[in-house]
C-alpha cells in the first residue's frame, strides 16, 4: 500500500504550521510510529521555515510544493521551491560541542534533518531547488502491524 | 502549545505543552523571556507534555540558558520523550541542557 498528500505554500504566516498539522492528520490514520512521525515534524518544520525563509519569502510569486508519500519500507518527503538558488546542504556543519557561552544562536535546522533522515539530496532543476528525502520505517513495521501506533 | 510556570522552593518549572516549532517558538519565547529576566536563577524545563522540538525551539531555550548562565543560574530539563532527547543528542545540547528522566530526578541537588 501507499499513500501521499501534497500541498503548497507561500510566504503568508501560519503556512508551515497548516502542512506540520496536514502532516499529523495523515500520519495517524497511516499508523506511522510516533517516533517516525515526531522526527518528521521536526524535518519538516526545519525545511519549511528555511525554505520560506531563502526563497518562498524572498520574491512576490514565491511558492513551494510539499509532498509526502508513505511507501512499504519508506517515507519520502519533497519539498520544490521556485526561489533563488539555494542548497542548504553546501553550509557549514554547526560545532555542537560549544557550551553555553560560546554556542551560536542557530545554524542547526539543516544538520538536524541530515542527521534525523536516511539520504537527503538536493537538485537545481528547471529554476526550482528541490530536495528530497527519504526516511527507512523500522523492519518489519506494516500498518496493519501491532505497535505501529 | 502552551507555557506554565509554578515553584517548587527556590526552582522555577516551567511546562511545555504540544510542540516547540517555527511556529509556536515565537509564541513560547516572552513566556521564557520572563523567566530568564526575573531573579530565579535555578529552572527546571517540563518536557513531559512536549511532542517534539525542532530548532526554533532549541533557539529558545539557548536564549534562556544564556540569560541564566549569566547570572550565575543554571537550567535543567526533564521528562524527554525519545524524539526530543534524539534532537538534543544531535544538537549537543544534551550537554547545555541538563536532562533528567523525572521532576525529581531533575530537583535534586539543584
Amino acid at each position: 500500500m501507499s499513500a501521499a498528500f501534497q500541498m503548497m505554500i507561500g510566504s503568508a504566516p501560519g503556512e508551515v504550521a497548516a502542512v506540520l498539522d496536514a502532516f499529523a492528520c495523515f500520519a495517524t490514520p497511516n499508523r506511522m510510529p510516533d517516533a517516525m512521525r515526531r522526527d518528521l515534524l521536526v524535518v519538516l518544520d526545519e525545511l519549511l521555515a528555511n525554505v520560506v525563509m531563502h526563497g518562498v519569502g524572498t520574491q512576490p510569486n514565491g511558492q513551494a510544493s510539499v509532498t509526502v508519500q508513505l511507501l512499504p519500507d519508506a517515507v519520502t518527503v519533497a519539498v520544490a521551491d521556485n526561489g533563488p538558488p539555494f542548497d542548504p546542504l553546501a553550509r557549514a556543519q554547526p560545532d555542537t560541542t560549544l557550551s553555553v557561552d560560546e554556542r551560536p544562536i542557530g545554524g542547526l535546522g539543516i544538520y538536524l534533518v541530515q542527521r534525523l533522515v536516511d539520504d537527503v539530496q538536493y537538485a537545481r532543476d528547471a529554476h526550482h531547488n528541490v530536495l528530497t528525502l527519504t526516511k527507512r520505517l523500522p523492519d518489519g513495521w506494516s500498518p496493519d502491524s501491532e505497535g505501529a501506533s | 502549545m502552551e507555557v506554565t510556570t509554578r515553584t517548587v522552593g527556590d526552582v522555577t518549572i516551567v511546562a511545555i505543552h504540544g510542540s516547540l516549532d517555527s511556529n509556536t517558538a515565537p509564541e513560547a519565547k516572552p513566556s521564557l523571556d520572563a523567566v530568564g529576566t526575573s531573579p530565579a536563577r535555578k529552572v527546571a524545563v517540563d518536557f513531559s507534555g512536549l511532542d517534539y522540538v525542532s530548532s526554533a525551539g532549541l533557539r529558545i531555550l539557548l536564549g534562556l540558558a544564556k540569560q541564566l548562565s549569566a547570572k550565575g543560574g543554571a537550567l535543567r530539563t526533564f521528562g524527554l520523550n525519545q524524539s526530543v532527547r534524539e534532537v538534543f543528542e544531535i544538537s549537543g545540547f544534551a550537554t547545555i541542557l541538563k536532562a533528567f528522566p523525572t521532576e525529581a530526578d531533575a530537583l535534586n541537588g539543584f
